[in-house]
């Protein structure tokens, strides 16, 4: 194998065997079910996964700093809930107050690099003490699942273009302005800065400004994540966002993005993120009781983690 | 004397917190401070504390143990199944559950130290499992009521002193003196402290390591057959708010999430101060939302003042010179 | 005129003096050398002139004009660029991204000009005939000379008027070395002014306009190159101390035999080497960086993975992880090369540090006896002169010479008789360097096998019984106590071996 080919592929490892376990995924998938591979099952599950993809965006922007972000749960949940209370009818209304839970979001979210930066904390504990804080304060607002938004709203999950959803219109987007980013002067500067800290100081990069514009970032992806789910759930809950922390970090591992910052990007997060919502459908296909679906996703972590630290040893190896 | 405060500042305003957090719950619930409360608060604080050691330690070493509430949760529910369905005595079962949190922590502690998967996802990844397993394997629907044998121990009294306050007393003093006067300790703290200089010590730090999951699944395992004593039973999720708990009350005594510092002594303060703060909860008439909010910003404001920026303003307030040496 | 004028420039780090009173002067056009013993503060005047550091007393012009810069970013605008030893790359950043971060070409939405930026960099690649390096591979997967070169193209891609070059050919092997070279004086014949860090004579002569040679914080004198002799210029690097810096050496070597090593094969850069290590005996190992060095020492102390023969005190054994070096009576023990990352806990206290890895002489079944711990503390605090008001002071307040005697002591007191030291004197005082080669001497006497290593050969000459020469991972030659020169050394080094 040439040395170029075998670089590239030792390089890209993570990524590949994230897309290998999702084809595997979707092959089992479909020999239990017809249709798995039609525009209908895409649209569906995408539309299943955007708030996944979303929380997960701004999560891997994060990650690729080299640091964490707990605080999306607080804010998904504090963005379905102002936005099923806020909302009304009226659409002028329902634009301002969606412009404003974005805001809302990075605001929040660079608040938490100007913590972390400043008060040199760490990400996970400021991040948790954040998440808490949105907690209560989605809890103050709504105590209990409830509140509304109005129909057409809703029908966004429906809405068709061109034959595809419009959550996979969202997510071509998402994807076109991920290349375009990661091209960017802060997008280069973000993912360097995760990569080696001191380097980056010591080329001029102010680490101050990275941070706030990661966190500011992910903040933002988090709320938007929640306007989205308010589109399918149809309304506010204080307690929703605890499910997507978690599984958002494990969607950007699982599509390859180094926990120690500097390397992967958007394309494995995504990918990641359809796995773990596909292996709930398998499940059920398989018919198998869902509780299932945890073991196997923890599973799938543990092998795509696995075959990083290997490559990356292999790699090291043979750099000497 | 000025030493001495400056080593242990984080501990000190951990407890200067609770001194604080005490006088206002008495401000404003006189009946707080009744014999009967405090027994109550110190009990809940007991498995705040148990299941905090095992996660202290775990912190020390420069890792995180996520999957604290499944094993916690697993450990419950095996027991209730086991001692009531098999009618094993729980003289067996409790050993049992405590080797089962054990071995659940050495899956950790291998994947961590001999395959290098950061702690976050190897120890989320078994949470995540473990959830699934138990759900399978229960169907979801309730278990068995709690053994008399644990009730008796989980309710049961010392004189004025719960057993489980005692249990916890005893197992801080055996934390305390394990990291502060045992090799055991020093090889942790230079463990967290920066991994390759422990290395070249000659300190065993995958061993460490190892044995460091392996406690904090046995706290877990052992806290969780305390709870299910306390309450009766055991249910799905129990375990849950632990996460957050212990960690934060790790952190509120002093650890840094990267290794290396912090002592057991300020996790017990930081157990006391969380479970002073629930109390909180009916004293002021505070939604669980704003308790919420009173966490986060607890947890900041503490993590905040014995954070390094500040350290430094705190050392030239109680006077130690320190010589910079040149590189 | 001269590009750059500095008078009395001082600096100080708490109550270590790095710098006092230096002067100097160099022109556009010229290739311009610093020489001088580690420690001689030319790290610290070229990390003032980077803009890295700020001085505390005297004054910079530059073309004229009073020099103060903020940051290095600040320094480079004024055309001021540096190449250190230390790198300051990108590792998950590709080769040509490193190059021109920052400042990479961009088109109107914001994207990089990927082929603008592929064109500047072959451009400059060609322009200075740099050696072949991949463009669009990440850093990370570089060698460490492939990433000095890339960093020393970091700095050729800055419009710059004064470069400075740390140390550059440290790292490079013979033909990159050889490239370098020629590059300083094109850049000299273009108008640059060139400032060259370097501790080998060869090259300096070779290249250098004039001199600057450093000594204890100060400059104590210019040359034009072709004007001074190398006694001369050893002299003032040296100072009066010369004599005294070395102890007396006798032999005192038993015939027991401590370490016997066959074989030994690490990574890519120990390709088999054997040899014997005496009780009593001092063995030096020289040679140019990169040719297998910290491989051998770290495969010896058991932190890397090693194939080959290792007979420690006659009984065949392998360590796996230093921890197993350690422990017990018969073992090996490494100073090494790093004390910040490899060596100290900088936030523990120095008694922490020192009884770190002989928990099992002050402890009781697992508890910690304080007695006995704080007599093996004073018993090495009093054997190596360590200087603190109190043991309990924090390892990272301490001097670089204490740091490292700290060190030694830990070592010390796992009572292994076979030491390694690497670089013991690196970034060490003159003082405590004297102090380290005399307990050297002291520990060989009373039996101890040493292994020694150093990037500084007069060390290596002055100090060792033996020197062993390492080249491309093999061993190049055994030089006897008669047969120890500088000269031999380097010859063995860089030569091929005759047939």
């Amino acid at each position: 194998m040439s040395t170029s080919l075998r670089n590239y592929l030792l390089d890209k490892a993570p990524f590949l065997t994230a897309c290998a376990m999702l084809v595997a995924i979707l092959a089992t998938y479909a020999s239990l079910q017809r249709g798995v591979f039609s525009i209908d099952e895409l649209n569906l599950v995408t539309g299943s996964a955007m708030t996944l993809i979303l929380v997960a965006t701004g999560q891997t922007i994060v990650i690729l700093r080299g640091g964490i972000d707990l605080s999306v749960g607080g804010m998904v949940s504090l963005g379905t809930v102002i936005a099923a209370t806020q909302f009304g009818t009226d659409p002028v209304n329902i634009v301002l107050w969606s412009s404003a839970i974005l805001l809302l979001g990075f605001l929040i979210g660079a608040a938490n690099g100007v913590m972390i930066n400043y008060l040199q904390l760490q990400p996970f504990l400021v991040t948790l003490a954040t998440w808490s804080v949105l907690s209560g304060v989605a809890m103050i607002i709504l105590p209990t699942d409830g509140g509304s938004v109005p129909d057409w709203w809703i029908g966004f999950g429906y809405s068709e273009f061109l034959g595809l959803a419009g959550p996979v219109w969202m997510m071509i987007a998402l994807i076109g302005f991920w290349f375009w980013f990661k091209s960017t002067r802060l997008g280069t500067t973000i993912r360097a800065t995760g990569s080696s800290e001191k380097s980056a100081f010591l080329s001029g990069v102010s680490i101050m400004r990275v941070d706030i514009a990661a966190y500011g970032l992910s903040g933002f992806f988090a709320a938007a994540g929640a306007l989205y789910l308010t589109t399918q759930t149809g309304g506010g809950s204080p307690i929703i966002g605890k499910d997507y922390i978690l599984p958002s970090v494990a969607a950007a591992v699982i599509g390859g993005v180094s926990l120690f910052g500097g390397r992967g990007g958007l394309m494995g997060t995504v990918v990641g993120a359809f796995i773990l919502i596909l292996i709930g459908s398998l499940v059920f296909a398989l018919r198998i009781s869902s509780h299932w679906q945890p073991v196997l996703s923890g599973l799938i972590l543990l092998v795509a983690v696995l075959t990083s630290s290997l490559t990356e040893k292999t790699a090291k190896g043979q750099a000497q | 004397m000025n030493g001495f405060l400056v080593r242990y500042r984080a501990v000190l305003l951990a407890y200067g917190a609770v001194v604080l957090l005490l006088l206002v719950t008495a401000a404003f619930s006189p009946g707080f401070l009744s014999a009967a409360n405090i027994r109550a608060t110190l009990v809940l604080a007991a498995f705040v504390g148990i299941v905090a050691l095992g996660q202290t330690f775990v912190i020390i070493g420069a890792g995180i143990d996520l999957s604290i509430p499944w094993v916690l949760n697993t450990a419950a529910i095996l027991m209730t199944m086991l001692c009531a369905s098999e009618n094993l005595p729980l003289l067996w079962v409790m050993p049992l559950m405590l080797a089962l949190g054990g071995g659940i922590g050495l899956f950790n502690g291998v994947g961590v130290a001999y395959f290098g998967v950061p702690a976050i996802i190897m120890t989320l990844a078994t949470n995540v499992m473990l959830q699934g397993l138990i759900l399978v394997f229960t169907g979801g629907s309730p278990t068995p009521l709690a053994p008399d044998a644990i009730r008796f121990l989980a309710v049961g009294q010392l004189g004025p002193v719960p057993v489980i306050v005692v249990i916890w007393a005893v197992l801080g003093v055996a934390a305390t003196v394990l990291l502060s006067k045992m090799s055991f300790g020093r090889h942790l703290y230079a463990l967290g402290g920066n991994e390759t200089v422990a290395e070249f010590s000659g300190v065993p730090t995958r061993r460490t390591k190892i044995l460091t999951y392996v406690g904090s699944g046995m706290t877990a395992a052992f806290a969780g057959m305390l709870m299910t004593g306390y309450s009766g039973q055991a249910y799905l999720g129990m375990g849950d708010p632990y996460l957050f708990t212990s960690v934060a009350a790790a952190a509120i005594g002093g650890a840094s999430i990267l290794g290396g510092t912090g002592h057991y002594v300020g996790t017990v303060a930081g157990a006391l101060v969380l479970t002073i703060l629930t109390g909180l909860l009916p004293a002021l008439n505070l939604s669980s939302g704003a308790l919420q909010v009173v966490y986060g910003a607890v947890i900041l404001i503490t993590v905040a003042l014995s954070s390094d920026g500040v350290s430094a303003s705190w050392a030239a307030l109680f006077g130690r010179r320190k010589t910079q040496g040149a590189k | 005129m001269d590009l750059i004028e500095v008078s009395g420039l001082t600096k100080r780090y708490g109550g270590i003096v790095a710098l006092e009173q230096a002067s100097f002067s160099a022109r556009a056009g010229e290739v311009h050398a610093l020489i001088g013993e580690n420690g001689a503060g030319k790290s610290t005047f070229i990390q003032i002139l980077a803009g890295a550091v700020a001085h505390d007393g005297g004054d910079v012009l530059f073309d004229g004009a009073h020099y103060n810069p903020a940051n290095p970013d600040d320094a480079e605008t004024t055309g001021v660029t540096a190449v250190f030893q230390e790198l300051s790359l990108i590792p998950d950043l590709t080769v040509e991204e490193n190059i021109w971060f920052r400042r990479e070409p961009r088109r109107w939405w914001g994207a990089a000009d990927r082929r603008e930026l592929r064109r500047k960099t072959l451009d400059l690649f060609e322009k200075y005939e740099f050696p072949p390096i991949q463009a669009d591979r990440d850093v990370r997967r570089l060698t460490l000379a492939e990433q000095q070169i890339v960093e020393i193209a970091k700095g050729l891609a800055k419009s710059t008027r004064v470069l400075i070059l740390d140390e550059a050919t440290s790292a490079l092997p013979a033909k990159e070395t050889e490239w370098l070279l020629k590059l300083t004086r094109k850049l000299a014949e273009e108008g640059l002014l060139v400032i060259f860090i370097s501790h080998r004579m060869g090259e300096v002569r070779s290249i250098a306009d004039r001199m600057t040679i450093f000594r204890n914080g100060s400059t104590v004198a210019t040359h034009v190159t072709d004007e001074v002799s190398d006694d001369e210029i050893v002299a003032q690097m040296i100072g009066r101390q010369m004599d005294r810096l070395y102890p007396e050496r006798r032999d005192t070597t038993t015939g027991r035999i401590a370490l016997k090593v066959s074989n030994l094969e690490c990574g890519s850069r120990l390709r088999g080497v054997g040899f014997e290590l005496r009780e009593g005996e001092v063995l030096g190992v020289g040679g140019l960086q990169g040719h297998g060095h910290r491989e051998l020492f770290q495969s010896l102390f058991g932190a890397s993975r090693s194939t080959g023969e290792v007979e420690l005190w006659g009984r065949t054994t392998r360590f796996n992880t230093p921890s197993q070096a350690l422990s017990g009576r018969e073992g090996i023990a490494l100073v090494p090369e790093d004390r910040g990352g490899q060596g100290l806990l900088n936030s523990m206290s120095v008694r922490e540090n020192l009884t770190l890895s002989v928990q099992r002489r002050m402890t009781w079944c697992g508890l910690v006896d304080s007695k006995r711990e704080a007599a093996l503390v004073r018993e090495m605090v009093d054997l190596l002169s360590i200087k603190v008001d109190t043991p309990e002071q924090e390892a990272g307040t301490l001097s670089g010479g204490n740091q490292q005697k700290v060190v030694f002591g830990k070592m010390l007191l796992t009572e292994a008789r076979v030491l390694l030291l690497y670089d013991p004197t690196r970034g060490v005082d003159v003082g405590t360097k004297s102090e380290i080669f005399q307990l050297m001497r002291d520990l060989a006497a009373q039996g101890y096998a040493i292994l020694f290593h150093s990037s500084d050969m007069p060390e290596l000459v002055h100090v060792c019984d033996r020197v062993m020469v390492l080249r491309a991972g093999h061993v190049a030659a055994l030089l006897d106590r008669s047969a120890i020169s500088e000269e031999a050394i380097l010859r063995a080094a860089v030569l091929e071996k005759d047939t």
